[in-house]
């Protein structure tokens, strides 16, 4: 009974959810506009989400931490990454990366203190940022169609297949399966929860003040998310010191076929 | 014969085309430079109070942005559907609307500079990208680029791309999307974005 109560809502808050910009209801009846209407229901879901669920978490997380200890979470939650950063700098031939990725994570692991300190940094080691995302960029994967997933937001399916693979790479998830401990489990599901709320802190304000200007703010959102996507397009065709093709350099001019492109 | 002249033609104009196009970088960056100095320097990090940083950003804005530019190209197709009245009237509230959202985030720019990083010819004649980053407390810096458009010596910012992320495209994809719903249209759009700027 509990389940059906909330498939109900879930269902019900959707429903209230799918309407137009400017209130009015959204027909599903076009077929083109059918995986719109799922999105912009499920956009309208997280949004509602965010708001009565992570800003009052947030709020209160933020009422008992300081900036200081913010700063140590997402240092500690950055550190975890570094094994995937080494296997898709390894993958995409980038090896002196890889190596740098390598010895940030031992560095700040050990004398970083649990890499809730960039100590690599301080001596030279910057950061080499990198997913399979972006490595199945460089083999040419295509991205796929745009998509809203429930709580996580914005995606397309190579998006969700990067995000899957590098979360294989992650410590946590060797804690989750090399452990037979339930108390072990239980840890790693409260530091994931920790890690999301600690993100959504940080960047509250940011997602507000988008918001402001905005008049249509899933137009806002995967139009920015896309556009984002775009910095790994020319990865496939020319390789990654090619930086002569600029995906924001589109033609500044006012002509009927951009318009058309570009809607 | 008469497509070979086209084509003779066409080459010629590219090519005159391209030499119009050459935008001195060195200048480019010098107007991005003062621009963003200007910003910090005499709004964020003065000591006047708000009334003041938000006059003193308005007319910052209104002075380098070119945004009777802007605007045309945002509203896409729907620019020249649009009554003069309705073009002059988007471009008023769309200004107000944008003075306004960004007065409020003054406070997440503080303590913040712009390293410069050179610039990137554009395929857009008389345009040019000026290359920013902005160093981040936590993880990599912000990549911040300047789209610049000289007019006979005169510079204007016409596109801001943060983390790839172009301003004018964001705006373009929202408001077209919005014209295309709304049942008013046009009319439906402004009317909007006045009651965003004034709130």
């Amino acid at each position: 009974m509990k389940k059906f109560g909330l498939t109900a809502f879930l269902i019900l808050s959707l429903a209230a959810c799918a309407t137009n910009p400017d209130g009015s209801k959204l027909s599903a009846d076009d077929e083109e506009s059918k995986v719109e209407y799922y999105n912009r229901a499920m956009f309208n879901f997280n949004y509602q989400f965010n708001k009565k669920v992570m800003k009052p978490v947030a709020k209160g997380y933020k009422k008992i931490t300081n900036q200081f200890f913010r700063d140590r979470v997402s240092a500690f939650f950055d550190n975890l990454e570094e094994p995937a950063y080494f296997i898709n700098n390894l993958f995409q031939g980038e090896i002196k990366n890889s190596g740098i990725s390598v010895g940030r994570f031992l560095l700040n692991s050990t004398l970083g203190l649990a890499g809730t300190f960039d100590v690599a940094a301080g001596w030279g080691l910057e950061k080499k940022k990198n997913s399979f995302d972006q490595t199945m960029a460089k083999y040419c994967v295509p991205d796929g169609p745009f998509f809203i997933l429930p709580i996580v937001g914005p995606a397309t399916p190579r998006y969700v297949a990067g995000w899957t693979a590098d979360a294989y790479a992650s410590p946590l998830f060797w804690a989750l399966i090399d452990v037979e401990d339930d108390g072990v489990d239980a840890a790693v599901v409260g530091a994931t929860a920790l890690k999301y709320i600690n993100l959504y802190a940080e960047n509250e304000g940011l997602i507000e003040s988008l918001e402001a200007g905005s008049v249509d703010f899933y137009a806002t959102m995967k139009s920015a998310f896309l556009q984002n996507r775009q910095k790994f397009v020319s990865l496939c065709a020319q390789g990654a010191d090619d930086e002569e093709t600029l995906s924001y350099d589109f033609d500044f001019g006012y002509d009927d076929a951009f318009d058309e492109e570009m809607e | 014969m008469q497509k070979f002249l086209s084509f003779v033609v066409a080459v010629f104009l590219l090519a005159t085309g391209s030499a119009q196009a050459e935008v001195n970088a060195q200048q480019a960056e010098d107007f991005i430079k003062q621009v963003t100095t200007q910003g910090i320097e005499e709004i964020i990090n003065s000591d006047v109070s708000i009334e003041e940083k938000d006059a003193r950003f308005a007319d910052l804005f209104n002075k380098y942005l070119d945004l009777d530019f802007i605007g045309r190209f945002v509203l896409g197709r729907y620019w020249r559907t649009s009554t003069p009245e309705q073009q002059k009237e988007f471009i008023n509230v769309y200004r107000e609307m944008n003075i306004k959202t960004w007065s409020k985030r003054f406070d997440e720019f503080k303590g913040k500079t712009f390293v410069f990083k050179g610039t990137t010819p554009s395929n857009s004649a008389g345009q040019i990208f000026v290359n920013t980053e902005v160093p981040m407390e936590q993880g990599a810096p912000a990549k911040v680029v300047w789209r610049v458009k000289e007019t006979k010596g005169e510079f204007k910012v016409v596109d801001i791309i943060i983390e790839n992320v172009s301003l004018a495209i964001t705006a373009r994809n929202e408001y077209t999307a919005y014209i295309k719903k709304s049942p008013d249209g046009v009319d439906g759009l402004i009317a909007n974005l006045r009651q965003k700027s004034q709130q």
